[in-house]
């Protein structure tokens, strides 16, 4: 299969006047074999985009190029794009068989070879004993699959998964995490896949969109939306996060991965350190320091920053404490060590590492 | 709470279920009634239609091959009932498809218009047809009674098709889509397939009551093509023997076996649910 790049290209879709357009002027650059994840909370956008792609939806304005090519007038059964849906959309009244082989049909392969290649596709998603099952038949995973090998049966220039995981049970979805992305590195198709769950984004994909609102708020790989958010809307939405406002004063260093070092002053609390990208003295910025990259100490220390405990958790594995410093209520995780679990209106100096806390470089918001 | 509590309590349950199943029975027999006396006459050997039979005879079965006004009324019958239901099928399954899946302008006003034939009294519709039909000279023809009867069951059609597309999966449709297929394959392949109980349904229900229909029959194609309930009326209004019950047993196995065979088929729960 050769894979292909995809190009979005200032996509907008507006369902109606004078609304809001549910995706706006987005551009966005797919490599080719490589798995992107639109991320976003419900209503961004992200399925809209997706739609467009596939070719269900017409965009109101811009293009969507596949390998140099314009493709945004070419009609939906003319695209030759594989879809997994959040339903699965398998045709009820076939067998698995005959689901697998519709796309072949329609691309009029000779019979013989259709039956070669519909083995090949469910033994793939080793479904290959279930091949006279009809869909009501099946559990949620293996109707996913039978999904999965009807999509990729037709070899599609382009992969696209609308959720395909969220009507599994937990368990499952982490199995079939690994096996669609296994699956999808073998037959080496670019992959557009739309998800809500941050875990699954993170672990699957090569890169990130990020959406909101219609835009896109970051594109990057897993660990530079997670370790590097560009806005305070990223930071919030993937993995757990204190951010705080601070004023950024001046340089103090450099990072191992070149980042400036910043002295940060946080109002009313104290002073600190954070990493951030180069000429942000003298400005009002976010903060972002991962509740387990916080260290905690029993006691006012020198060299931290003091608080009151005002809540303990404790889930066995980690202990989990909601510190109060003035206005910022910092949650802080570590892992269990010795047992001891602190009461509640105890004090406790806090301190990271400057490569632990990050400004971020987008201007504070207007609250 | 004593301990003896439950019993005369679930007793009283099975006395109201027993009640529950009286009442039941009772009811099928009121509505079941008058059929029981028409199959009981339809082999009576009394010479007019009375009850109770004085003895047995299967006569008025043999009859009724004789009977031409039956037989042709029987005929016309089949051939527009046929013919309205084919039409009906296409106009009425086409309808619910572009309500149910199109953004068609004035979607409530059409949805209401493709059912009102159910609000308005079929002898209305009736003297409509007589008053259009008449002029144009197209009375006491086929096509007069399979016009009528198009009207009068597209609602079934449409209401069935509607009830099998709401509960189906659209993007069934995209994923064929998707996969290559164009507008009309999907249709064939995957909508239709999917929606056939539903046609089924409303087809079934067309072909009986447009064959059971009467009055707009008996305005518009009185003297030219009477259908079997045309016949039938004017066969009680002229003679009073039993070959009219024995023809109404003969109805009722025909429904009884459409009704059993789209059971066996598909299951007629599924298809009216």
């Amino acid at each position: 299969m050769t894979a292909v790049k995809l190009t979005l290209d200032r996509l907008t879709k507006q369902y109606r006047a004078g609304l809001a357009p549910a995706v706006d002027r987005l551009d966005m650059e797919v490599e080719e074999g490589h798995l992107v994840a639109l991320l976003g909370p419900s209503g961004c956008g992200k399925t809209t985009t997706l739609r467009m792609v596939a070719g269900l939806m017409d965009p109101t304005a811009g293009r969507i190029v596949v390998d140099g090519r314009d493709i945004t007038a070419t009609p939906v059964h003319e695209r030759g794009m594989g879809m997994v849906f959040q339903s699965y959309a398998l045709f009820p009244h076939m067998d698995v068989a005959a689901n697998v082989a519709f796309g072949l049909q329609m691309r009029r392969v000779a019979k013989s070879k259709q039956t070669e290649l519909v083995r090949n596709a469910l033994d793939m998603v080793k479904l290959g004993h279930l091949a006279s099952r009809h869909p009501k038949e099946l559990s949620g995973g293996q109707q996913q699959r039978v999904a999965l090998a009807r999509a990729l049966v037709v070899e599609p220039t382009l992969l696209l998964l609308d959720e395909p995981l969220s009507n599994l049970d937990a368990k499952l979805r982490e199995t079939m995490r690994t096996e669609i992305r296994s699956i999808q590195r073998r037959t080496g198709a670019t992959t557009l896949f739309v998800t809500h769950d941050q875990d699954e984004a993170l672990d699957m994909a090569d890169r990130i969109a990020v959406m909101n609102g219609g835009l896109i708020e970051q594109f990057g790989t897993p660990a530079d939306i997670y370790e590097r958010p560009r806005t305070r809307f990223v930071a919030d939405f993937i993995g757990r996060a204190n951010l705080f406002e601070a004023s950024v004063a001046a340089a103090s260093g450099t990072g191992s991965k070149g980042e400036t070092v910043y002295r940060i002053d946080v109002p009313g609390i104290g002073t600190s350190e954070a990493i951030g990208e180069a000429g942000l003295e003298g400005s009002q910025r976010t903060v972002l320091v991962r509740p387990h990259r916080v260290q905690v100490e029993l006691g006012a220390q020198p060299g931290g920053l003091t608080g009151t405990i005002e809540n303990v958790s404790y889930t066995g594995d980690a202990l989990g404490y909601s510190i109060r410093l003035g206005d910022v209520l910092l949650q802080v995780e570590r892992h269990t060590a010795d047992g001891t679990i602190p009461a509640r209106g105890e004090q406790a100096t806090v301190r990271w590492a400057a490569e632990d806390a990050y400004v971020l470089p987008e201007e504070v918001r207007a609250p | 709470m004593t301990a003896s509590a439950p019993a005369p309590f679930k007793k009283r349950v099975d006395g109201g279920a027993m009640a529950f199943r009286v009442i039941v029975a009772l009811s099928y027999l009121f509505l079941l009634a008058p059929l029981l006396i028409v199959v009981v006459i339809a082999f009576s050997s009394n010479q007019y239609l009375s009850f109770p039979p004085e003895g047995f005879t299967l006569r008025w079965f043999a009859e009724l091959p004789q009977q031409a006004g039956f037989m042709q009324g029987l005929q016309t019958s089949l051939i527009t009932a046929s013919a309205a239901t084919l039409i009906v099928l296409v106009i009425g399954v086409s309808a619910a498809l572009a309500l149910d899946r199109y953004d068609v302008p004035g979607k409530a006003a059409l949805s209401s218009f493709f059912l009102s034939p159910l609000l308005v009294p079929t002898i209305v519709i009736a003297l409509g047809l007589v008053l259009v039909l008449g002029p144009l000279g197209l009375t006491n023809t086929y096509e007069s009674i399979v016009l009528g009867h198009i009207g009068i069951t597209l609602p079934y059609v449409v209401r069935t098709t509607l009830m099998s597309l709401a509960t189906s999966d659209t993007s069934c449709e995209e994923a064929a889509r998707v996969l290559g297929a164009n507008a009309f394959t999907v249709f064939r392949r995957v909508t239709l397939p999917i929606i056939r109980p539903g046609v089924i349904a409303g087809g079934v229900i067309a072909f009986i009551v447009s064959f059971d229909e009467a009055v707009i029959s008996l305005f518009v194609a009185e003297s030219g093509r009477p259908t079997l309930p045309v016949q039938i009326l004017r066969y009680v209004e002229y003679s009073a023997d039993a070959a009219v019950a024995a023809l109404s047993v003969v109805l009722i196995v025909f429904s009884a076996v459409v009704v059993v065979v789209v059971e066996r088929l598909m299951g007629l729960k599924r298809t009216l649910a």
